[in-house]
């Protein structure tokens, strides 16, 4: 009889990856100009939080706690794929490149590309 | 002659009895051969096979960049080259930019006056001379609830008083006639709304007991109450609040009465009956820095006449004494208390930390800043404001509201520099702190012949309704002009600042 069961698993458990994709290690250079370069835009001044959401609005990196940074890519990832909709509906040769939003109490402003976008908050009157 | 003769033994033969054996015929049958086959079967190749997923967590807790496994986003890094120049610049212009100055927005029709919209009163508390001893909005902030009780009386109370409530959102709203009556057996000196349902009611009453109404009840309101026990207070109980309970989702109340005593109920709404769950009691002795007041006589307990939570750190609480005491307390202090035990069920634990300057007078309100950790303001009778940082023992600001007794103070759930008193004169001095004059921004007289005011409290839900309760039995609810709820620019920033400054 055949011994289909592989050694080194239990019988009766399939493994399988969820998420295919390859881990970065934290030492590697890529990972290192990433971590500076937000690090430089975080450090600015009256900056108080920097987001950035892959396509499908999910938060990649943050400096903000949980809720508020899964509240804020949500929200944002939804008003920047309008406006971007509203420009080209417009014209249809122009594309969104910049997006500022002016609170009473700060401002956002977010960075739109093809695959991520980059949400900053400042508060410009510090 | 005679001779003996043997005959012969005669036989009948029976008609009816006949043989049941009736003549029998044979015969056989046979089918068709039936054919049979036999045949076999055998599995050659077997393999056994199973899934299993592991519990999704909600995204919110688990974002995939915390941790050590970091998915490596291709394109992250020429993505942040692209636009990082960009980024920088419009931050460094923003930051320089004038642009904005002074720019502002109209998004509802501002209120330039301020105005007294409803006035509700109990025409029975009314006659029978009952003053409005306290005020609770709901969590909805539709329902305002009243306590009606003697504030001025100094013999022990035992006249009926009830609690009313209205609501203010009901379209048939009869300022005369409260929705709700609850009438209680003694005067109710202190009242709560929970936080979360809106139909529970806590009251402390001047006999020192501590019961929890629920509105939604037809027939007897009455939830939970302590009864008169070996735990409950012997003195008024003058503050009632519900904190958070030891598990996750469940109040508790909390009650502070001049007896010294602030006491932790949990709500067993099966037997009705509050449940003490921990208690700490104030004595003279315990308090902290207390030299000044060691040398009067008298009673060791501390009277609590006022108490405030901060919504900051769950674990402090600041209680005003009758001595003109101010003391900053916690929740899981752990050294017990030098009051003798009175056949109560939980030990008693002494909770004060850390002692403000004492006041000449009780301490009649206190609250906590909604906008910085570190600020509170308390008033008595010395007709004093005074700004405090938890972090020294003297006041960084003492403003006057007025001549006489200051009964209540509460901070602006909305604007951070702005708090109201109630004065004993019938006033409600609203208070700027980022003006330079130290007048009041805004007086409301409530008209009530120069009878005092004893609470206050601004709506939660709605940031433009402050309701005020008066010595005449009426609750006033004023509607609060744009510039008293708006926030302004800048203002935390002077907040902090103010709460910065050391005091000379």
């Amino acid at each position: 009889r055949p011994d289909v069961i592989q050694p080194g698993y239990e019988p009766g458990t399939v493994v399988t990856d969820a998420v295919p994709q390859t881990t970065a290690p934290l030492g590697s250079p890529s990972e290192a100009e990433v971590e500076e370069t937000l690090k430089r835009i975080q450090t600015h001044k009256g900056v108080i939080g920097t987001i950035v959401v892959n396509a499908e609005g999910i938060p990649i990196r943050t400096t903000l706690d949980n809720s508020t940074t899964v509240q804020y890519a949500g929200l944002l990832h939804q008003l920047t794929m309008k406006a971007r909709s509203t420009v080209r509906d417009i014209d249809p040769q122009n594309d969104l490149t910049f997006l500022r939003i002016r609170s009473k109490k700060h401002e956002i402003m977010v960075a739109p590309d093809k695959e991520y976008l980059l949400i900053v908050i400042q508060n410009p009157s510090e | 002659m005679f001779t003996d003769e043997t005959l012969d033994a005669l036989g009948v033969e029976s008609l009816w009895r006949k043989s049941q054996q009736f003549a029998q015929e044979s015969r056989g049958c046979q089918t068709w051969p039936v054919h049979t086959a036999e045949a076999e079967i055998q599995l050659l190749l077997n393999a056994d096979n199973g899934t299993q997923t592991d519990p999704q967590d909600h995204l919110l807790y688990q974002l995939p960049f915390k941790g050590e496994f970091r998915p490596e986003s291709p394109g992250l890094r020429d993505f942040l080259h692209r636009v990082e120049d960009i980024v920088v610049k419009e931050l460094a212009n923003n930051a320089k930019s004038h642009a904005f100055d002074g720019f502002d927005v109209n998004w509802e029709d501002p209120n330039e006056t301020v105005s007294c919209i409803h006035c509700l009163q109990h025409p029975s508390a009314q006659e029978k001379g009952l003053q409005v001893t306290s005020i609770s909005w709901s969590c909805t902030g539709s329902v305002i609830a009243c306590a009606f009780g003697r504030v001025d009386d100094g013999d022990w109370s035992t006249e009926k008083s009830c609690v009313c409530t209205w609501n203010l959102d009901r379209r048939g709203l009869n300022p005369k006639r409260p929705d709700t009556v609850i009438d209680v057996a003694r005067p109710v000196m202190s009242l709560s709304f929970h936080p979360s349902q809106p139909s529970l009611i806590a009251g402390g009453l001047y006999s020192g007991e501590v019961v929890v109404w629920d509105t939604n009840r037809t027939q007897d309101l009455i939830l939970a109450q302590t009864g008169m026990s070996t735990d409950t207070h012997r003195e008024p109980v003058y503050q009632v609040a519900w904190v958070p309970g030891p598990r996750r989702g469940e109040m508790v109340v909390l009650s502070a009465g001049s007896g010294g005593r602030v006491l932790l109920w949990t709500v067993d709404s099966d037997e009705g009956r509050l449940v003490l769950s921990a208690g700490f009691a104030l004595v003279r002795q315990q308090v902290p820095h207390n030299s000044a007041l060691s040398k009067n006589r008298g009673s060791s307990n501390v009277g609590v006449t006022s108490l405030a939570l901060s919504p900051w750190d769950l674990d402090t609480f600041l209680v005003g004494s009758e001595s003109g005491l101010v003391l900053k307390c916690s929740f899981s202090a752990q050294t017990l208390a030098a009051a003798p035990p009175d056949g109560e069920s939980v030990t008693l634990r002494a909770p004060a930390q850390f002692s403000f300057s004492p006041r000449g007078g009780p301490v009649h309100s206190l609250h906590c800043s909604p906008f910085h950790r570190n600020l509170f303001v308390s008033v008595g009778t010395d007709g004093l404001a005074h700004l405090h940082s938890l972090l020294q023992p003297d006041p960084l600001l003492s403003l006057r509201v007025s001549d006489s007794y200051v009964f209540g103070v509460r901070w602006s759930p909305t604007r951070p520099l702005l708090f109201a008193a109630a004065t004993g004169q019938g006033l409600v001095q609203i208070f700027d702190l980022g003006r330079k004059s130290l007048r009041p921004a805004a007086t409301l007289d409530q008209l009530t012949g120069g009878q005092p005011v004893y609470c206050l409290e601004f709506n939660p839900r709605r940031k433009d309704l402050l309701a005020v309760g008066n010595a005449d039995g009426s609750v006033n609810i004023w509607h609060l002009s744009t510039e008293l709820t708006e926030q302004g620019p800048r203002e935390t920033a002077k907040l902090e600042q103010l709460a910065n400054e050391v005091a000379e």
